[in-house]
């Protein structure tokens, strides 16, 4: 859990914190890998949605140095099977997610995200 | 015209039988026929018309509420009718005469025919003349014959009181046994790994999988997910499921591993929960929008777990409350570190942006399939349609009658290739207070459900405290 797609996905969301917020950065983090479906279809559709210098960057900061730095033109199988490791197969189980703009924490347990304590600081200043 | 097959329905969820046929033949690409005259949908025997039998027997595998589906070859108020048909439709079971081995099957609905009276059923089909052997075990063909009469609940009579009168009875062969509806039981939530008092019942969540079109290669969010009952289902049809709740301890649970993935690995789909996070979808942390194929969830009204949101409740008569402790100062290091002030979310607005924020996470022709609670008495179908905003469309509203209340299954598609920006959450301050804009009978619902569905007083709630 905590898999590179949904890392690909999140953005900080403090309050005011609008830019530069993306990609999250990894902390202390404790590294999983876990077998999942290949399932191409889903894959192809599914990467016009990522932002690949942000996902090539999380690989190689987990020490994953199989994906070229711009998609390919051909998406042939073997590279829709790299992809398909470090989308789904790898997991974070433990550590934190930092802020690259504001440097707020977003602790991982037990595969789980934190996401909610995005909301602690400045909610005070919104409300009443 | 196409070919006609009998369906035969599970007695329950009425309301729910055609979204769920429609569904399903969405997913698969093809079309059903309803021939005049229109069905009653409380009687759970229906004639279709599909363009195939492998139409009717994808629909068979796969729709929770299906028990039988049959090549139709008669029905009638009485059998001289329905044998009148069935010698009308020879071509389609002459074939079968000459040395295939069978078998009838003779049921009836809200009755139990009696052995005696089941032979001579048997015996007035003679007419077909059937050659092959009669196999009990294993016959190549099954003749079903269903007899329909009418609900005998609240009185008492002797169980073939009553027998031959019958509403109408139902002939045809039988091409399958409803193969999905076995599932209500696999997903029975009390022998799950862990479930918790939000849990949705099995047969529910496995219909409200369907809506979604659950399938592989799909992707599909659970925002309120809670011990994840619609994620099992939804991962069971292949799809790859996400998850949020604002409250960590729901999808977790007392063990190390969380509750829900300890739940989806004894259905086999662990591998299948993408991920689960905690926040509040009011202010969630999505980058972008266009992710999702569907979304399918039980938004919170309060009754059971609180519809809560982040944020403070104006008390413009006390002071501030002293703010609350830091993150990390966790002593129970399996909960959340940290749980901020909550204020209690309407179920009217929710579910206004819930349809916003459905418009911008799914992708075109992606579906929104969630819980509607609301008063029996009051509800109007503008309730629905003032809950919609501009490229969402509704496909299917089903009842679940529960007395004075009840909970309407709905299902929106997004029909708009445009993009939209991220939802604000502020449809309750939005909303023009001028006296004119329709009040849905799901306004307030959890007071109203508190108090047992009184007719509306002008009254003013104190403040609530939620658990
Ligand atoms: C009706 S329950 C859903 C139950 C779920 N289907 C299950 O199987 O347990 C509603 C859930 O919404 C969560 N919730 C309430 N307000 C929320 C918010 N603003 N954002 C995210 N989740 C919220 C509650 O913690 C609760 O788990
Ligand atoms: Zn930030």
């Amino acid at each position: 859990m905590v898999r590179l797609i949904t890392h690909n996905l999140l953005a900080c969301h403090v309050k005011g914190c609008t830019s530069n917020n993306f990609p999250l950065q990894f902390k202390d983090v404790q590294v999983e890998l876990r077998e999942a479906e290949f399932n191409p279809d889903f894959l192809r559709g599914f990467i016009p949605r990522l932002e690949w210098g942000a996902l090539v960057d999380a690989a190689r900061q987990l020490g994953d140095t199989s994906l070229p730095a711009e998609p390919p033109e051909m998406l042939d199988d073997d590279f829709l099977q790299k992809l398909h490791h470090v989308l789904l197969e790898v997991h974070i189980e433990e550590g934190a997610m930092i802020c690259p703009n504001c440097n707020h924490v977003y602790p991982i347990s037990n595969g789980i995200p934190n996401m909610a304590s995005a909301y602690h600081q400045p909610i005070h200043n919104v409300v009443n | 015209m196409g070919l006609q097959y009998l369906f035969v329905f599970a007695q329950a969820h009425e309301e729910f039988r055609i979204p769920e046929l429609l569904s399903i033949a969405e997913l698969h690409g093809f079309e059903v026929t309803f021939p005049p005259p229109p069905s009653d949908i409380s009687r759970p025997f229906m004639v279709l018309e599909l363009e195939s039998e492998v139409h009717a027997r994808i629909l068979a595998r796969r729709c929770i509420l299906v028990k039988f589906v049959c090549e139709f070859y008669g029905r009638g108020k009485a059998y001289e009718e329905l044998h009148e048909q069935t010698r009308n439709n020879r071509e389609k079971w002459s074939q079968y005469t000459q040395d295939t081995s069978f078998k009838f099957f003779i049921s009836a609905y809200n009755h139990t025919v009696p052995q005696k009276r089941m032979k001579d059923v048997v015996e007035s089909f003679h007419y077909m003349d059937f050659q092959g052997k009669i196999d009990m075990n294993n016959p190549e063909i099954v003749l079903a014959c269903f007899e329909e009469y009418r609900d005998k609940r609240g009185t008492t009579r002797h169980k073939h009181e009553g027998d031959g009168d019958f509403e109408e009875v139902f002939f045809g062969r039988l091409l399958e046994e409803g193969t999905a509806r076995p599932l209500v039981k696999t997903f029975d939530v009390k022998k799950r790994a862990y479930y918790g008092n939000t849990s949705m019942e099995a047969e529910i969540s496995l219909l409200m999988a369907n809506q979604t079109l659950a399938a592989p290669g799909k992707l599909i969010y659970d925002p309120f997910i809670g011990t994840g009952s619609m994620a099992y289902t939804t991962a069971h049809f292949g799809a790859l499921v996400f998850g949020s709740d604002i409250d960590g301890r729901q999808m977790r649970g007392k063990e190390k591993q969380p509750g829900i993935i300890r739940a989806a690995a004894q259905y086999g789909v662990a591998h299948r929960i993408i991920d689960l996070c905690t926040f509040d979808v009011t202010r969630n942390p999505w980058r972008c929008g266009e992710l999702f194929d569907a979304i399918i969830t039980d938004p919170p009204y309060g009754v059971r777990a609180g519809a809560k949101r982040l944020g403070r409740k104006a008390r413009p008569d006390k002071a501030p409350r002293p703010k609350p402790a830091e993150p990390f100062s966790s002593k129970r290091p399996d909960d959340e570190p940290y749980i901020p002030p909550t204020m209690p979310y309407e179920l009217s607005s929710l579910v206004v942006d819930l349809v916003l924020l459905a418009r911008y996470l799914l992708r075109p022709r992606g579906r929104l399939v969630f819980f509607l609670p609301t008063v029996t008495d009051e509800y109007e179908e503008l309730d629905i349609q003032t809950m919609l905003c501009e490229g969402m469309e509704v496909v299917a509203n089903s009842l679940q009658n529960f007395g004075t209340w009840g909970r309407r299954l709905i299902t929106i598609r997004k029909i708009t290739s445009e993009r939209y920006p991220p939802p604000t959450f502020t449809s309750a301050q939005d909303t023009p207070d001028d006296g004119k804009a329709h009040t849905p009978a799901h306004k307030d619902f959890r007071e109203k459900y508190f108090q047992g569905f009184k007719k509306a007083e002008d009254e003013q709630f104190g403040e609530t405290t939620e658990t």
